[in-house]
């Protein structure tokens, strides 16, 4: 895999985020809170009735953009902070720019600064190191 | 406001029992497909969790975490961060021990004057060797309603 300085990841875009998802999730993740699966709760919030994605769901775009990018088992490592909530039917795109790279244990490591765009505005926002060959 | 930065922090060096967790296949697949992904090839477990798995594999709960930092109601807890480490591959069916406890909690006010505890809580998972496989450190927003 040819892996330079500066390169940019391949984006990955979820087109509607689904709120039939996130009940899934909230399901498997036994997670009891509503803002993920009950839109009457969200109303005093002023979310105009719609629910809140949860965070390893936004972390899942960027996991499946360098998945894309570098294979299934690349990812050794993400640290990422979340800025601003993301809600059903939103579009949002996952990107990445490498930042570093660096032979550790044999393998090439990548280290990418990656980001969850939604119109321009940086929703989550971390670094990942790529496992890139 | 109903907790005192004192209470939060003595939570400090709070360990939650440990135990063993497996992630199964249908739980891998339904993991997978909430992402939007085509399922893994080989067994591998979406790396999305180590945020469930820790969680109850440590014997704890995210209805534990609401109830240990005072959460109350919708609204009041917001998600900070995640540093997340993959040390080997997490894969379906396999047995993994896992250990963990909360390691910081800090009182902080926003600009605006809005008062929230920042806690942060490490998790690590082990295979059979008691080598670490991957380790997880969420720090969640407990926001306090002010008068």
């Amino acid at each position: 895999m040819n892996v330079q300085l500066g390169d940019n990841v391949p984006p990955w875009t979820m087109a509607a985020v689904d709120a039939g998802r996130m009940r899934t999730m909230a399901a498997i993740l036994r997670d009891p809170y509503p803002v993920h699966w009950d839109r009457t709760a969200n109303e005093r919030l002023g979310l105009g009735g719609r629910v809140i994605n949860q965070g390893p769901l936004n972390l899942s775009y960027l996991v499946n953009m360098l998945h894309a990018w570098a294979g299934p088992g690349s990812v050794r490592r993400l640290t990422v902070a979340f800025a601003r909530p993301v809600l059903d039917e939103d579009c949002v795109t996952a990107r990445a720019t490498v930042l570093a790279l660096a032979e550790v244990g044999g393998e090439r490591h990548a280290t990418c600064e990656i980001w969850l765009d939604r119109d321009g505005e940086k929703v989550v926002t971390g670094t990942a190191v790529v496992a890139v060959g | 406001m109903t907790v005192t930065e004192h209470e939060m922090l003595a939570l400090i060096g709070h360990r939650f029992p440990g135990g063993r967790y497996r992630v199964q296949h249908w739980e891998n697949w339904l993991l997978t497909d909430c992402t939007g992904s085509e399922q893994l090839p080989d067994g591998l477990v979406h790396p999305i969790a180590l945020f469930h798995a820790p969680i109850l594999g440590s014997r704890t709960s995210i209805t534990e975490l609401f109830e240990l930092g005072h959460a109350s109601g919708a609204g009041s807890v917001g998600l900070e961060s995640y540093d997340w480490e993959y040390l080997q591959p997490l894969k379906e069916e396999v047995d993994y021990d896992v250990e963990g406890g909360i390691t910081e909690v800090e009182r902080r006010t926003t600009p605006d004057g809005q008062i929230y505890d920042a806690v942060a809580f490490t998790i690590e998972l082990f295979d059979d060797d008691h080598a670490v496989v991957a380790r997880v450190t969420n720090r969640w927003r407990f926001r306090r309603p002010t008068a």
